[in-house]
């Protein structure tokens, strides 16, 4: 039943790099200038200070020290601030194509089919838009630009010492397949480690936040032992599979090792012969193995940064994947006539289970209908589909004879059971229905709803900053919140799937009137909970096991003596 | 004592061995350039093949200590790091999940995965720190025994060039962090909004969601940015002051070298190490801010783990005790503080929570296993049955994100299941039908009074609600205003004289 989001392919991932960079080529050929530059500058001193050991092996005077002091000095300032330049450049190239990947991600992810999302789970979708995204910004910030400057510094030394003599350079490189073969032993065995790694993480962090979620549950039946005992197994297995990686990776560091030896060796060697057969001088073979030496440090520091660069790539994967989620465009179609009409839906979350069976019904404009029926019946389902959430495995749900999802966002709007409020001022909470509303709408919403009074009685009135984290609000004044978005929102159909029993019977009533000032004038379903809601609705469907069971007002169906007279007098009854 | 001080302590043996041999893998490293030298002194120059063989054998055996000596030390070190993390996330994850301590804040996860983590990088660090101090002292050496001068440069002048650069070191920690509060404020805003999806979409809201989310992406940008800036200059001061370091011995070598004081094979051996040195130089530059993040990062453990916990709930219950009865009771204002006052950790009475809270596992794995019969018996009471036989696979059906994809009421009346399965001595439920409808609250409110109050049943069940059907089935109902008793009776009794109550409970 869960199906994961997707995950871009590396070559999904490849083409979106090579695009991104496409878009900003002028920074990137900018940074890779001065990233050269830097490594260049780097790579003088070593060349020149070998061509000082010729001058001391010739016996020249010490005068000929002061060119070489100038340029290795001047060199040297230039390179420290081209080094300074390309951590800085490299950074911003890559934040800034990370910012545009996170909008686009954020972007996708609050545009996805909620079919979509109850599939994958929305644990899922909240690594990725928060996980992820710090994992490869923290990535971009400081991992890649010491890699790229390793990167090039590695270029340019090889360059160099084939600048030296294209020998030497050969001997140089006569390290590079002992370098290969070591990477070609270690990735493939640890890719599935590293992976299994982060896949117990993920279980781990999984329970953990279920445990926070569920800690009332969890203490009032006393499961702290078999939660925490849990946590431990999970935060074992995950440490086993860290240590278990690491292992293998002083392993291959032990043939990185390897292949240092060889390659300066090589040098060493090579230059033994080259010198004695007159082809390059003893400074050139110093300055060589200098040179290589002076490597074992960044591809090190490429090596020890792999594990991040490799969590950095499979995050960069998973944002890119989520881009290649197909998104509903739009609509954008108006409305002329207020009207709501479901034909012959049916609806099943799962194949083996239909939810609804062929359900039709019509709200005219203006006019108020419940929808009625025990827990389990299919009225969030209808609520849903006709509030254009849910697509209609058949059938149609139009409203003015538009589809639903063809229509402008707002134009029919659903109150569901979830409540949330939305981190930072309550006013900015209201402003997500109409952005940069006045004050005084927003205060006007709120008066509908009868939440100005506790919402000004805050500590800091309507900028108090509320959400997690904030000031925190009951359950009915959320739910007051919720509608006073509606009414700033303002949509000529509205469809009320709220939870007002949860705040107890006095609350309820008093939501009660909030949700009918709220939806006053609005063509409006609404899912009755409570059935004093259903009694002052223009009309009444009573939905049961997916199909519409009965229709009609209430003095009607009362009077009918089915299955509306038995739920009524099951609510009414005191004895 | 303090987090750092213990890990060290209860970590020391794998930390010692760990701190000398990652010091003598960096002691080796040191002498690796010492090795170049001397080649190129004594076997490239004269051409001496004999020499050649000879030292390129040194430089061989040189590796292999130093390879085996990372790979035992960082193994070591590894096992630490990873033992200490996993001991701190235990200790956190039990401090959160103890009954007496409340713990309420929404980034337990960070002080669990980043936090522990970067506590116990402080294990790894220190040997690095040492490993560096070696390389630094052996490169020092090294240049003594060619010329003491040289030798001196590098001791006088690390340590002036690392305070030097020291004192740049809050301005990058200022600007890092904050680049990393404002990724955080970013994060934790496309959390919000994905997580308030369903209500967002409601309203056709979500691309002024997307606009906001944009704006402190964009916010997040600009704070990365100007760190990175700094930490550009950053680097280019320290760049060009090591490099002006490390060719300033150099050339000051090569002077050496010209005016005869040192031999051609000892300038390379000089070049070699001042290029060297860079890196031991990089790892003692950093290493202050390592130990500020691993000592931040454990004061914010020790904050958690420090909370004292809570004394018993306060004496005061208005309620007179409770025995083998079905008692109702409905409170005015605050009945979550009345429930509060139960949940005393006595292990004879449950306080099933009001929100319905599922974990992941199968439907039977959440009702914590019974025997068969009580199990048909509980489901039936709770009229959780039917959500049972809704699945397929049945008590096997597996719940997946907290439940996400039941209903309200199917969730609660699973939850209920649970609670009645636990058969306490006392039950204290807190409106357990607000998500179901009239007709099956009757049938809860009867499996109750039938699964708990049979004859000769001494098992006593609470009853806060204001659900007339839940309130009906009870012996008697007690009103509580203001935290004082004002009226007990039976439902019927207290419906038919008392305006207040009915206007309480009656809709």
């Amino acid at each position: 039943m869960t199906l994961a989001l997707p995950i871009a392919t590396p070559r999904q991932t490849w083409i979106w790099l090579c695009s991104q960079l496409r878009v900003h080529r002028l920074d990137a050929a900018f940074t890779v200038a001065t990233g050269l530059g830097a490594a260049a500058a780097s790579v003088v001193p070593v060349t020149a200070l070998g061509l000082l050991v010729d001058l001391v092996r010739d016996g020249a005077a010490s005068t000929a020290l002061v060119p070489i002091g100038l340029l290795v000095a001047g060199i040297a300032l230039l390179g420290g601030i081209a080094a300074g330049a390309t951590t800085t450049l490299v950074s911003r190239l890559g934040e800034r194509i990370l910012a545009n990947l996170r909008e686009q991600t954020v972007g996708v992810a609050l545009r996805l089919p909620a079919t979509t999302l109850d599939r994958a789970g929305r644990g899922d979708l909240l690594a990725r838009v928060g996980a992820d995204v710090a994992a490869v910004g923290a990535a971009a910030a400081e991992v890649l630009p010491t890699v790229i400057s390793a990167l090039f510094l590695a270029l340019l030394s090889v360059i160099a010492m084939f600048g030296l003599d294209w020998r030497l350079g050969l001997a140089g490189v006569a390290a590079m397949p002992a370098y290969l073969v070591a990477l070609r032993w270690y990735l493939p065995r640890s890719a599935p480690i590293y992976a299994a790694e982060r896949a117990a993480v993920g279980v781990r962090s999984q329970l953990l936040v279920e445990s926070l979620q569920g800690v009332r549950t969890v203490h009032a039946y006393r499961l702290e032992s078999r939660h925490l005992s849990a946590i431990d197994d999970a935060s074992a297995r995950a440490r086993d599979f860290s240590v278990g990686v690491f292992a293998l990776f002083t392993r291959f560091v032990g043939r990185i090792n390897r292949a240092e030896l060889l390659g300066l060796s090589a040098i060493l060697v090579a230059g033994f012969w080259y010198v004695r057969s007159g082809w390059v001088t003893v400074g050139e073979t110093a300055a060589a193995a200098v040179l290589f030496h002076r490597l074992f440090s960044p591809v090190s520091m490429i090596l020890f940064t792999f594990d991040e660069i490799q969590a950095a790539g499979a995050g960069l994967a998973r944002l890119v994947g989520v881009g290649t989620l197909p998104v509903a465009p739009a609509g954008a179609r108006e409305i002329t006539s207020a009207d709501l009409t479901l034909r012959a839906v049916t609806f099943g979350y799962e194949e083996r289970v239909p939810v609804l069976c062929g359900i039709s019904l019509r709200v005219a404009p203006g006019e108020r209908v419940a929808l009625v029926g025990s827990t389990g019946a299919g009225k969030t389902t209808v609520a849903s589909i006709a509030a254009g959430i849910l697509r209609p495995l058949s059938g149609t749900a139009t409203a003015g004879g538009v589809p639903v999802d063809q229509l402008a966002p707002g134009t029919v709007a659903i109150v569901s059971q979830e409540t949330h409020v939305f981190a930072g001022p309550l006013i900015e909470d209201l402003r997500l229905a109409r952005p940069a509303a006045p004050v005084e709408a927003v205060e006007a919403a709120l008066e509908r709803v009868g939440a100005l009074d506790w919402a000004r009685a805050l500590p800091g009135g309507l900028a108090t900053v509320v959400g997690e984290g904030g000031h925190p609000l009951t359950a009915a004044q959320a739910q007051q919140l919720a509608l006073a978005r509606l009414v700033l929102l303002d949509p000529a159909i509205a469809v009320l799937d709220e939870a007002t029993a949860e705040a107890g019977s006095v609350g309820a009533r008093e939501l009660e009137e909030s949700a009918l000032a709220a939806t006053k004038g609005r063509t409006t379903l609404l899912v009755a909970h409570r059935l004093t809601q259903a009694a002052g609705a223009d009309r009444i469907v009573v939905l049961e096991h997916g199909v519409v069971l009965e229709e009609g007002t209430h003095g009607d169906l009362v009077a009918a003596g089915g299955r509306y007279a038995t739920l009524w007098s099951a609510w009414q009854s005191r004895r | 004592m303090s987090l750092l001080g213990r890990a060290l302590l209860r970590n020391r043996g794998r930390v010692t061995s760990g701190i000398l041999l990652i010091g003598l893998h960096q002691g080796c490293e040191a002498l690796v350039p010492i090795g170049i030298g001397v080649i190129v002194d004594r076997a490239v120059a004269p051409g001496h093949l004999g020499r050649l063989v000879l030292w390129i054998g040194v430089l061989a055996a040189l590796f292999l200590v130093l390879t085996v000596a990372y790979r035992t030390g960082a193994r070591q070190l590894m096992r630490a790091v990873a033992d200490e993390a996993h001991r701190l996330r235990l200790e956190v994850a039990a401090k959160v999940l103890d009954p007496r301590t409340e713990v309420r804040t929404g980034d337990v996860l960070t002080l669990s995965t980043t936090d522990a983590d970067t506590t116990s990088y402080l294990l790894d660090y220190l040997p690095r720190l040492s490993g560096a101090l070696v390389a630094t002292a052996i490169s020092a050496a090294g240049l003594c025994l060619i010329s003491v001068p040289l030798g001196l440069v590098v001791l006088v002048g690390t340590p002036l060039v690392l305070v030097a650069l020291q004192r740049a070191a809050p301005r990058i920690t200022g600007r890092v962090a904050a680049r990393q509060e404002a990724a955080g404020r970013a994060a934790s805003l496309a959390t919000d909004l994905v997580t308030g999806l369903r209500p967002l979409r409601g309203i056709g809201a979500q691309d002024a969601a997307a606009r906001r989310y944009r704006d402190v992406s964009r916010e997040s940008l600009d704070a990365t940015l100007r760190a990175a800036r700094t930490v550009g200059w950053f680097q280019a001061a320290s760049d060009t002051v090591s490099t002006l370091l490390a060719c300033g011995i150099a050339i000051l070598a090569g002077w050496f070298a010209l005016s005869g004081r040192i031999s051609a094979g000892e300038l390379v051996t000089v070049i070699g190490l001042a290029a060297f040195l860079g890196e031991p130089f990089a790892t003692l530059s950093a290493a202050p801010g390592w130990f500020a993040s691993s000592r931040a990062s454990a004061e914010r453990i020790e904050a958690v783990l420090g909370l004292s916990p809570a004394g018993p709930p306060p004496a005061g219950n208005p309620l007179p005790p409770i025995a083998g009865e079905c008692v109702g009771v409905v409170v005015e204002p605050d009945a979550a503080a009345l429930v509060a006052l139960f949940d005393d950790g006595s292990p004879d009475v449950l306080v099933a929570p009001h929100l319905p809270e599922l974990f992941s596992g199968t439907i039977r794995d959440n009702l914590l296993e019974a025997a068969a019969d009580d199990l048909r018996g509980a489901l039936r009471a709770s009229a959780a049955d039917d959500v049972v036989a809704a699945h397929p696979d049945g008590l096997d059906h597996a719940i997946a994100d907290r439940g996400a994809a039941l209903s309200g009421g199917q969730r609660q009346r699973l939850a209920l299941a649970r609670a009645l399965l636990a058969r306490p001595r006392l039950l204290v439920l807190h409106e357990p039908t607000t998500a179901v409808d009239a007709v099956t609250e009757h049938v809860i409110a009867r499996g109750i009074r039938d699964l708990r109050h049979g004859p000769g049943s001494t098992l006593g069940t609470l009853l806060i609600t204001t659900s007339p059907a839940l309130l009906a089935v009870t012996d008697r109902v007690v009103v509580v205003r203001d935290g004082e008793v004002v009226a007990t009776g039976t439902h019927a009794s207290l419906a038919a004289t008392d305006d207040t109550y009915r206007t309480a409970v009656l809709r």
